[in-house]
């Protein structure tokens, strides 16, 4: 896909791969958009020229992106504002699911586990990505594998934890859980309007759909909840960078 | 220092010279470089030197609509920026002395000596 119409491939694949090593540094989103147009309208001058890549950025670009992203300072706030919003996200998520069940009720292990899970993949996945700056495809394929099977392997894993070791269990109730529920679904429409899209919606329909009509047939608890949460932890990588890119978009 | 940071000195030196004299905007800046005969050094070193430059307040930059259409990132000096070019100038001065005395051959503490080739 070329992000940027006027210049060579290797130009869009080097703008490409910059923004996305400086995102998975941590650094401001503002201060990514300002860099990467400004070497973009460098390129293009600089192309017109009849000069390459090469010339501009010298040595090998992971080197100049390396110095670039030295200078810049890292936005934690940024970060801890996604960390937040994908820990409440999947939360919301999950109790959704969980509301046709009756009362909520959530151990301190499935609790804990929970944030714990989300809050680790989201650090691989950023880990990952900044390491697959000019990997070939294949070598990126097997470095996020592992990285995308993390989460289900981990909620199966909690699946059975929980029931092996037993923690205090939080009761929610009937007024405590039309509370959680009702502050999910207004997080959750919050979330789809702050971000203008639909994926969240999408992602909900997309995991109690199926769910409730597999609650129909005679499949085990353990394969809908695998099933459910693959879908949830990918689901929400997607809306993650494609949010990103429809922000990009809108300039 | 190793010679590349020194390289970064003389080349921070340098941009701050230029944009004294008007506000510009980073090819612009890269292609000045170029006339004044800087072309052994790749173009896009100046990005991270100018993200530092405005960490240190040397510069400053303003988002700005260019005629050609897109918006263009436009550098000028700061008053501090300023200070740190006359101290450049100053320390590129005593440099160069010195260097040009020992390529000239001269005696050390003497301004000017020995036979030019």
């Amino acid at each position: 896909m070329m992000l940027f119409q006027d210049v060579s491939k290797k130009s869009n694949d080097f703008l490409g791969e910059l923004r996305v090593y400086l995102f998975s540094s941590g650094k401001n989103e503002k201060e990514i958009d300002e860099i990467v147009d400004e070497l973009h309208d460098h390129l293009r001058e600089a192309e017109r020229k009849g000069k390459s890549v090469e010339d501009i950025i010298g040595r090998t670009p992971k080197d100049y992106m390396k110095n670039v992203a030295e200078e810049m300072q890292p936005d934690r706030k940024q970060w801890i504002k996604y960390m937040f919003l994908i820990v409440v996200g999947s939360f919301a998520i999950d109790i959704i699911g969980k509301l046709k069940e009756g009362n909520l009720a959530y151990s301190v292990l499935q609790l804990s586990g929970h944030i714990g899970i989300a809050v680790l993949f989201v650090l691989l996945v950023l880990i990952g990505y900044k390491h697959l700056t000019g990997a070939s495809p294949k070598k990126q394929f097997f470095m996020l594998l592992p990285v995308a099977m993390m989460p289900i392997i981990a909620f199966v894993g909690l699946i059975f934890l929980d029931r092996a070791v037993q923690t205090p269990v939080i009761h929610f109730g009937t007024w405590g859980t039309w509370v959680v529920g009702g502050i999910s679904v207004l997080f959750l429409i919050a979330a789809s309007v702050w971000a203008k899209t639909w994926v969240l919606i999408i992602i909900i329909a997309l995991l109690n759909l199926p769910d409730y009509l597999l609650s129909k047939t005679n499949l085990s608890l353990e394969y809908r909840s695998l099933a459910s949460t693959a879908v949830l932890m990918i689901g929400l990588v997607l809306f993650m960078w494609l949010s990103n890119k429809a922000d990009k978009q809108k300039e | 220092m190793s010679t590349t940071q020194m390289l970064k000195g003389i080349l921070e030196g340098c941009l701050l010279a230029i944009m004294k004299e008007k506000e510009v905007y980073g090819y612009e800046l890269a292609e000045k470089l170029e006339d004044y005969g800087f072309d052994s050094f790749s173009e896009g070193t100046i990005y991270p030197l100018l993200l530092r430059m405005q960490k240190e307040k040397l510069i400053a930059s303003e988002l700005r609509k260019s005629t050609a259409g897109p918006k263009r990132k436009y550098y000028a000096i700061t008053e501090k920026g300023e200070e740190e070019l006359e101290a450049f100038k100053e320390r590129w001065q005593e440099l160069s002395k010195s260097v040009n005395q020992v390529l000239e051959g001269g005696k050390p503490g003497r301004p000017k000596g020995g036979e030019k080739k």
